[in-house]
């Protein structure tokens, strides 16, 4: 088992390696001390790299909840992603009654504006699909919080998630408008091209 | 199910080990045996035994012979207080709890 020891941090080794290395010595020789010496090993590689890592990305103390500055502003944020969605929703919506719905009348009032559509430049279609899902990250953004801390030692990173009713309904909105659009683009694709 | 309640914080078993007196690191795990009924490992103990030391929690004594004892320091035996405290507290509540159903 000793050769495992090479696998452990040089500094490490040089402070303990040989206290572990009689250790291991006194302790029959089973899998599971096998395992447990390579996932030591793992431990002390991902620790050395956090320990690197951390301090550049954490204040002292561990960061604060809100620290993104959309998340200091969760009402405008869900303005702004409902703002970005909304032509979508609008295309959307009137499809589904024009198509799906089949409203007497809708399809011939609203024909000449999908003729249209099909007119200009690939950018705007991309923009209808693309929309929901960029305004779902935008409102996404102020109900998560990454919070980073040392607890006993160790670097522990928690998710919190916050209720706030208006970006909780803009989400909904989003799923629902950009799935519709997501699974008819992808059925017409499948099914019915030329 | 396996429990993994009190195998889960080796850094705890160790503080509360060490509590007892100076120990090296063969004796903790025979400690941490006898108490927890929880076998460490050598890199588990290794591994949470430096991380205690490089909080200040543990400090390293003099070598006897080839073997380096480890005791607690007034910061580690606060934390340990701390800990044990909170999961009294735990402890407290949750016996009141299922004792009542």
């Amino acid at each position: 088992m000793k050769p495992i020891l090479r696998l452990y941090p040089v500094a490490w080794r040089r402070r303990y390696g040989d206290e572990l290395s009689d250790l291991i010595d006194e302790m029959p020789a089973t899998p599971a001390t096998t395992i447990d010496l390579l996932r030591g090993a793992a431990t002390l590689h991902m620790r050395a790299l956090l320990d690197r890592v951390a301090p550049r990305l954490l204040p002292a103390g561990g960061s604060p909840m809100p620290t993104h500055p959309l998340q200091r502003h969760p009402t405008a944020t869900a303005l702004v992603a409902a703002l970005i969605t909304t032509p979508t929703m609008i295309f959307v919506g009137l499809s589904f009654l024009a198509y799906q719905l089949e409203l007497p009348g809708m399809q011939t009032w609203l024909q000449p504006f999908m003729d249209g559509l099909s007119q200009v430049p690939r950018i705007v279609d991309l923009f209808l699909l693309a929309a929901p899902f960029i305004a779902f990250v935008i409102a996404a953004v102020p109900l998560m919080g990454l919070r980073t801390e040392r607890v006993d030692g160790e670097l522990r990173v928690t998710l919190a998630l916050r209720a706030r009713t208006l970006n909780l309904i803009v989400l909904a909105v989003c799923v629902v408008v950009g799935g519709f659009l997501a699974s008819h683009l992808l059925v017409e694709f499948l099914f019915e091209r030329p | 199910m396996r429990d993994r309640s009190s195998s889960s914080d080796p850094g705890l078993l160790l503080l509360i080990s060490l509590s007892g007196g100076p120990k090296h690191g063969h004796a903790m795990l025979l400690d941490v045996a006898g108490f927890a009924g929880v076998r460490l490992g050598p890199g588990t103990l290794y591994g949470a035994l430096s991380r205690l030391e490089e909080d200040g929690l543990v400090e390293a004594l003099p070598l006897e012979g080839r073997r380096r004892p480890y005791r607690l320091t007034d910061a580690g035996l606060g934390a340990l207080r701390g800990r044990l405290t909170g999961l009294n507290a735990a402890v407290s509540i949750g016996l009141a709890r299922v004792g009542n159903r």
